[in-house]
């Protein structure tokens, strides 16, 4: 995948996050919301990524589109209202999750793991443990990171 | 309903005993095996088991963590079949083996001749997983029935939580690896472990949703999960069609398209369709496993009558166990129901006033919140005594247990990276944590006292525990290959010289006994225990015949040399043994 | 700890009852089930014939270039045996297959079993050229292997350790060709196996095996060597005979060969130290082009095809 589809990816994530978790939504909503993101997500790495074309798949992409999820998870957080240090801190598990697990799958078959991502996710994560208000700035900050996280490691 | 529920296991449970014995005799030809990749029957059930085994850590657990409201009698319910699916799903990979009676291997669990089983393998880490998952959910449970009699313990209930609740999700992400990492085109995808993940929990709330029907109540929240579940699932199974072209139809129709009828009222508020929709759910996804783990299924391997009895073992068998723990729990506990309260829903409160509680007398992560404006120190708070000190002890724990594994390699060619290690550290860390809390309870809480007949039972799992681990340690003695041979028959005219001999020590005996006759220690401690020392006394003790004997037909660490030496030779070989000890002896005196 | 002495002593016979069970497990009836000489040559010959003529499954070769030193840890950097097999040679008649069964004791399987082209060989035929396990450098096997039963030898064979082997069948799931056989039958009982060749065990139910470059072979080679650079020693007696036979110090596994190369007329398999200059398998690769199976291409195998010429 070429790093402007990379990019790209992480906007349409952070578009993604802005539907999610809406104030006095119904679980079926916020479901179906978060399926239809994920549905997005496979179309778009299968574009993207080219993978119809058989001689180009590239294995990286397989868990490409949980990847983009759990961005756009931990992007959906800051609008939380409620308990937000919790889940912001899950769904960055959650991502280092995917990252790590998915790595070490791709590691079996002869990749490397992006340990420089991992780490950075992982310190991110045991870092927001101890914010106790996060103020407007802070998502701001939060926000950045994890974009170039994405886009950069 | 109980009763006929447990007599209708046991009705299904029998036969496949049978097939179960019959596949144990027969071994791994008895059930349908994939032609390519060799797997079958019971590594689906194992799968299939698993997942199950998550309802009810998760809806307990995670709920708990979460502070998602769910009645104790749910949650109790759901530990429960936790805990009966987790038997089933320990014997399956267990009936998978060829070789049974070498299970033991598959610990990470250095034995007295320094084996070590290869820590890269994801078996391995399955297998400590499930054993950590397996233990703790005990625990758990344990714990939960303990807390209603005595209140104290209520407190320990939520570290416990948030440590299952990763390694819930652990588990099931080591099972996703067995297949992920595997080179098998059908199995390829980094995306498994959350693909795993999501039909675990999609199969273990379609499970409680309904034990649920039996218990003649429901909780709508988990039924709405189930529809939402199964979106997810749909989609995520939208993904590997992209990724490989895979589609299991039978499986998106029973497990993704029937369950959808839920949004129906007819079905959603008749007790026998939400039973028919949750089997519905959990057809679908062992038909899921079973074509996911045989790839070549159709074209050279079909299912038959044995793989219809393990299947029916495992239902028949978690209705009994299940069921049957439920009645004896009905039954035998102080004022019947109370442990699994009542279906009205006024148990609800309760729970909700005891978490209320909870958060005032500032157990697990609530401290900063009730306690916010007092300087607490930070070694004497309640939080790090019951959570932060027993997970820290925990991560050093698991730590050398990392750095002590990576030492022990069973040979030093295997490449070993940091990738390997890692899938073990979590469940090594909850089991050192949860038993550094349990260490707590037992000295700390005044309130806590073990009945008689539980101290016994501790002790006697103490005492079998200690049994396996000096089993396992000893591990099987090498048993000599062929008819022994008799050496009395040649009496003791040999005709092999000294120089000869000592060719023969060099290049046959020299690699363990060492040239000189005093073992080679570098060698033999990767491999074996040391041999005894051949000194003089010793030798003489012996005989020449007893030790020729030994020479021949092998004894314990020795191997037999029958097949490779002919008796004169082994004559030969003691007598030199004699001379090189004599020698020794000699330099030793003076 | 209260615990008074019926518990001690109940506690105590539980152990010494588990201890008897466990002492238990060889049954005696197991050795009187052992059978005399097994089945005769011409089974074993019909078998041959049944799996050559069954053989459908095809080879996509690819371009490789020469296997070269290994990069395992405590790998050898003087020996790494492998074989070559000149397509251009093969006609693909079965002889190796039989030889190879004859050398390691390969047993027979049931009817059914052959029905399903589930046989033992350790050789295949694929797109009518013998096949076996490649001995990749980077195994996929061993990788998986939990008890570490399937391992690396510093000469670059993978080899199996049976008495370790617990049956899970995941080195056979994780082999991209297939190569791993597992016996799903008791030989020895149903009277299907045969120890032509003393010097290789007969395996248990239950257990994977495979080629294994007959290393017994090369264990004898082995052997022989250190006795004979012994003997040199000793008759000198001093260091200057160790400098005459300088070049002879190391084992190269030079001479050694497999059934199998032994057994092809047409010298289509040809086995050797990849590392050793001297060795057949070296110079009669040199101005060949190598292929292996696409699936192993990147896994550094040992054992490799040869076609055309350069």
């Amino acid at each position: 995948m070429i790093p402007l589809v990379n990019a790209l990816a992480c906007l349409i994530a952070l578009g993604c996050a802005s539907f999610l978790w809406k104030k006095g939504s119904s679980p079926y909503r916020n479901g179906a919301m978060l399926v239809g993101a994920l549905l997005l997500f496979c179309v778009f790495t299968y574009f993207g990524g080219e993978m119809f074309d058989a001689r180009l798949v590239d294995p990286t992409l397989e868990h490409y589109p949980f990847r983009m999820m759990a961005l756009c998870l931990c992007l959906s957080t800051t609008s939380l209202t409620l308990y937000r240090r919790r889940y912001l801190v899950l769904a960055q598990a959650l991502w280092f999750w995917v990252e790590l697990f998915g790595g070490i799958a791709l590691f079996y078959r002869g990749f490397d793991i992006a340990w420089m991502r991992i780490l950075a996710i992982l310190g991110m994560t045991f870092c927001s443990t101890f914010l106790s208000r996060i103020s407007k700035e802070m998502e701001f900050c939060l926000m950045v990171f994890w974009i170039a996280v994405w886009v950069f490691f | 309903m109980f009763r006929y529920l447990m007599l209708a296991g046991l009705a299904l449970f029998l036969p496949g005993l049978c097939a179960l014995g019959y596949s144990l005799y027969e071994g791994p030809s008895a059930w349908m095996l994939d032609s390519r990749t060799f797997w079958g029957t019971p590594i689906s059930l194992f799968v299939f088991w698993v997942g199950l085994a998550h309802a009810g850590t998760l809806l307990s657990a995670v709920f708990l963590a979460l502070d998602i409201k769910l009645d104790r009698r749910t949650a109790l319910i759901a530990e429960l079949s936790t805990l009966a699916s987790l038997v089933f799903a320990g014997i399956f990979p267990l009936m998978h083996l060829g070789y049974l009676q070498n299970f033991y291997m598959v610990a990470p669990f250095l034995d007295a001749r320094g084996n070590f089983a290869n820590v890269s393998s994801p078996l391995v880490w399955d297998f400590c997983c499930i054993a950590v998952y397996a233990i703790l959910s005990l625990l758990f449970f344990v714990m939960h029935l303990k807390a209603r009699v005595n209140p104290a313990l209520d407190k320990y209930r939520k570290p416990m939580a948030w440590l299952l609740f990763p390694l819930v999700l652990w588990v099931h992400t080591v099972v996703s690896l067995d297949f992920a990492t595997t080179f098998v085109p059908e199995w390829r995808g980094a995306f498994f472990p959350v693909y795993f993940i999501a039909g675990a929990i999609f199969s273990g709330i379609a499970l409680v949703n309904l034990l649920l029907c039996t218990e003649g109540y429901r909780v709508r929240l988990l039924e709405r999960l189930q529809l939402i579940c199964s979106w997810i699932l749909c989609a995520i199974w939208f993904w590997d069609f992209l990724l490989k072209g895979t589609f299991f139809a039978s499986a998106f129709i029973f497990a993704g398209v029937l369950p959808q009828l839920r949004l129906v009222s007819v079905f959603r508020e008749n007790r026998w369709g939400r039973a028919a929709l949750s089997v519905s759910v959990l057809f679908g996804l062992f038909l899921e496993r079973f074509y996911l783990v045989s790839p070549e299924y159709g074209t050279s391997s079909s299912f038959g009558w044995i793989d219809l009895g393990l299947v029916a073992f495992s239902v028949g068998g978690f209705m009994l166990l299940f069921f049957g723990v439920r009645r004896l729990l009905n039954r035998y506990a102080e004022n019947a129901g109370a442990y699994f309260g009542e279906v009205d829903g006024s148990d609800m409160a309760k729970v909700e006033e005891a978490e209320d509680a909870e958060r005032v007398a500032a157990s697990g992560l609530g401290v900063e919140k009730s306690k916010k404006g007092f300087y607490i120190q930070p070694w004497s708070s309640e939080e790090y005594r019951i959570l932060r000190f027993p997970l820290l002890v925990g991560i050093a724990v698991a730590l050398i247990f990392v750095v002590w594994a990576w030492g022990q390699l069973p040979f030093v060619n295997v490449e070993l990276s940091l990738a390997n290690v890692l899938p073990l550290v979590y469940p090594v860390m909850a089991l050192a944590t949860v038993m550094t809390l349990l260490a707590r309870i037992y000295f700390v809480e005044k309130s806590f006292v073990l009945h008689r007949r539980e101290k016994i039972l501790g002790v006697a799992i103490l005492i079998l525990a200690g049994a396996c681990a000096g089993t396992f340690f000893a591990g099987g003695a090498s048993e000599t290959s062929g008819a022994s041979v008799d050496v009395a028959a040649f009496g003791e005219n040999t005709n092999v010289d000294l120089a000869q001999s000592a060719l023969v020590w060099n290049a046959r005996c020299a690699t363990c006994h060492g040239r000189d006759g005093k073992f080679n220690e570098k060698f033999v401690r990767e491999y074996y225990p040391v041999p005894p020392k051949l000194d003089l006394p010793r030798l003489d003790s012996l005989g020449t015949d007893s030790l020729v004997k030994v020479v021949l037909n092998g004894r314990v660490n020795m191997s037999a040399y029958a097949n490779r030496l002919t008796p004169a030779e082994a004559y030969g070989l003691v007598n030199y043994m004699r001379s090189l000890a004599a020698r020794d002896s000699g330099e030793g005196a003076r | 700890m209260g615990m008074d002495r019926r518990e001690f002593i109940k506690s105590c016979s539980l152990v010494a009852v588990m201890g008897l069970l466990y002492g238990c497990r060889k049954l005696p009836l197991d050795e009187v089930a052992r059978l005399g000489d097994g089945p005769t040559l011409k089974q074993f010959e019909d078998e041959v014939k049944l799996a050559v003529s069954q053989a459908k499954k095809q080879l996509d070769l690819v371009k490789v270039s020469r296997p070269g030193p290994l990069s395992i840890p405590g790998a050898s950097p003087l020996n790494r045996f492998g074989m070559a097999i000149d397509l251009d040679l093969c006609d693909g008649c079965g002889e190796c297959i039989l030889a190879c069964n004859k050398e390691n004791n390969v047993p027979l399987v049931p009817e059914d079993d052959a029905a399903r082209g589930r046989f033992m060989h350790w050789v295949d035929m694929r797109s009518g050229a013998p096949f076996m396990c490649a001995h990749c450098g980077k195994a996929p096997c061993e990788r998986v292997c939990p008890t570490g039963a399937a391992n690396h030898t510093p000469d670059g064979l993978s080899a199996m350790v049976y008495k370790r082997c617990a049956g899970s069948r995941f080195c056979g799931a994780n082999c991209p060709v297939q190569a791993r056989k597992f016996n799903f039958n008791d030989a020895q009982k149903l009277g299907l196996a045969r120890k032509f060749n003393k010097e290789v065990p007969l395996r248990d139910k239950g257990v994977m095996e495979k080629c294994s470059l007959c290393l017994h072979r090369l264990q004898n080679d082995r052997l022989k060597f250190k006795t004979q650079l012994s003997v040199a020693v000793a008759a000198a007696g001093n260091v200057s005979v160790k400098n005459a036979a300088e070049n002879a110090t190391e084992w190269r596994g030079r001479g050694v060969t497999t059934a199998c190369s032994d057994a092809c007329k047409r010298r289509a398999i040809i086995f050797g130290n990849w590392l050793d200059e001297k060795s057949p398998l070296v110079q009669l690769t040199k101005d060949r082009v190598l292929y292996a199976p696409r699936e192993i291409a990147d896994l550094d195998p040992s054992v490799v095809f040869m076609r055309g010429r350069r």
